[in-house]
């Protein structure tokens, strides 16, 4: 077996059992393209299970993210069906390694390349839930693009028509009813539709082409917080609506 | 004896561009809020017996993160001066700035007297004429900005200049609540938010205020304009530089900064 696989296995392993690793990069050198390598061979194993390729999500969208990590381009992950919740459902925090939850907006697609407007056909507010499975959500580049991108879950709110500005909507995030987090659609790149832009950009890179019905997560207009259980969770995006979720333990 | 103190180190430091000391501890005690107001009116006394018009009033600390980070659980008010208006895209000296930071608003432009000392937001939406977008250029001549509730207080809470827009919108076209907010810098958000962020709703802000001046015997008038709080973190000013703020529903504001020298 393949040092990639071996990898993608660890990885594999501990999402399934909630439990958190070390960095792979603590015993292994690796650069970005092979995280993105292992990012594949984990998902295949996901496939192999049953599970449906759905879309892509962005990470490291703002500007605070890559000063944090110190880069200067996004990265992309994968979403299959298994991490889909629907709005409104329950999660049970006990699954994940240390959840977190973030607003976001996500675009329905049409498959159609082109410009933005062929290649969305619909907008929703959207709950990213990220978990990394890295001990104390501490990672490099490499073992976040490994990882997924901590991809854990996602929630869509009801898909909404393409408004004429989506660069400036206000967004907050409310747990059980309170604000703790507000921003903007502008965190994301300045403006969500370049996250589109460059997502398909970097997909069509590594051979992956964006398909019809997938779902496009644009990255998170504020800071994650902790998901705590027995918490209501609500993304409010203006103009859009809302998506939620429950924890359990 | 300890206001005249801070009112002399404060117009040293308006006078020479040289920050002071934090008041705090050697000149005013801390937490005493009061005290620190009053040091304020004798700071504005000043300035109108030099024939300088107030205009209204800004409110400050209303965002949920400043608050916790000076351990205060209300926001504060200074008195905005029709001087330091700067126009709407105009470039402005950073002479007699010392430290500036720049944050966007919502600016609330009154049509009626908000004399009661009880105030309910009906009373503030009655009272409004109309919104515009405003870019606030925060300042303080606290050194560093090492400020407590008392030396924001005392420093006209932390004001410097601000710029408005000019196109005016009616309250009822803007979701004050959901509203975005972000400020570029060269085309890069350097600051996003939404009016959610200024004490829940910049309207609070504003009830709150009246309320506030009310009691104190000074209350907003028709014609006033208010400066209702940041939408977003504050960004420190690089010279030579130009922030546009834009705010969903409200429009957009911009300002440049002249360079240093």
């Amino acid at each position: 077996m393949g040092v990639v696989e071996e990898l993608a296995i660890r990885l594999d392993e501990a999402q399934q059992a909630g439990k958190a690793i070390s960095q792979l990069t603590a015993t292994t050198e690796l650069d970005v393209d092979t995280g993105y390598q292992i990012q594949a061979a984990l998902v295949a194993r996901r496939i192999q299970r049953g599970e449906l390729m759905v879309g892509l999500k962005l990470g490291l969208t703002s500007q605070a993210k890559m000063t944090q990590m110190g880069v200067r381009e996004v990265i992309w992950g994968r979403l299959t069906d298994a991490m889909r919740i629907p709005d409104g459902g329950t999660v049970e925090v006990g699954r994940y390694v240390h959840p977190r939850v973030e607003p976001e907006v996500a675009f329905l697609l049409t498959g159609e390349p082109g410009p933005f407007g062929s290649a969305v056909r619909a907008v929703a507010p959207a709950l990213e839930l990220i978990d990394s499975r890295y001990a104390n959500f501490r990672f490099t580049l490499p073992d976040v693009v490994a990882d997924n991108t901590s991809a854990a879950g996602f929630v869509l709110g009801p898909w909404q028509p393409v408004p004429d500005g989506l660069d400036n909507l206000g967004v907050l995030l409310e747990v059980d009813g309170r604000v703790v987090e507000t921003g903007s659609t502008a965190a994301i790149l300045g403006d969500p539709r370049r996250a589109l832009a460059q997502g398909t950009h970097l997909a069509a890179r590594a051979g992956v082409r964006l398909a019809a019905g997938w779902v496009f997560l644009a990255g998170a207009a504020t800071a994650a917080v902790p998901l705590a259980p027995g918490s209501h969770v609500r993304a409010v995006v203006e103009g859009l609506g809302t998506a939620s979720l429950k924890a359990s333990e | 004896m300890s206001v005249e103190q801070a009112v002399a180190a404060l117009r040293e430091a308006y006078r020479t561009g040289v920050p002071c000391p934090p008041l705090r501890g050697a000149l005013l005690a801390e937490g005493d809020v009061e005290t620190a107001y009053a040091v304020q009116r004798a700071m504005l006394a000043g300035w109108v017996a030099g024939g300088r018009r107030p205009v209204g009033a800004k409110v400050g600390l209303t965002s949920a993160a400043v608050q916790r980070q000076l351990g205060v659980d209300q926001p504060d008010f200074g008195t905005l001066l029709a001087d330091l208006a700067v126009p709407d895209g105009d470039q402005t000296s950073m002479t007699g700035l010392l430290q500036p930071r720049v944050e966007a608003e919502v600016a609330f432009v009154l049509g009626a007297d908000l004399p009661h000392e009880q105030v309910t937001s009906v009373d503030v939406i009655r009272a409004t004429d109309h919104l515009l977008p405003a870019i606030e250029i925060a300042d303080s001549r606290v050194a560093g900005w090492d400020i407590s509730i008392v030396d924001t207080v005392a420093d006209n809470a932390s004001s410097g200049r601000y710029v408005l827009g000019t196109r005016p919108v009616r309250l009822a076209d803007v979701d004050l609540r959901l509203c975005g907010m972000v400020l570029e810098h060269a085309g890069e958000p350097v600051s996003v938010g939404a009016g959610a962020a200024c004490l829940g709703n910049p309207l609070h802000a504003v009830a709150w205020l009246a309320g506030t001046l009310a009691r104190a015997g000074s209350p907003l008038r028709a014609g006033d304009l208010v400066l209702s709080g940041a939408l977003g973190p504050m960004v420190p000013v690089t010279p030579g530089a130009a922030y546009v703020a834009r705010i969903s529903g409200l429009g957009s504001v911009r300002v440049c900064f002249a360079g240093e020298g």
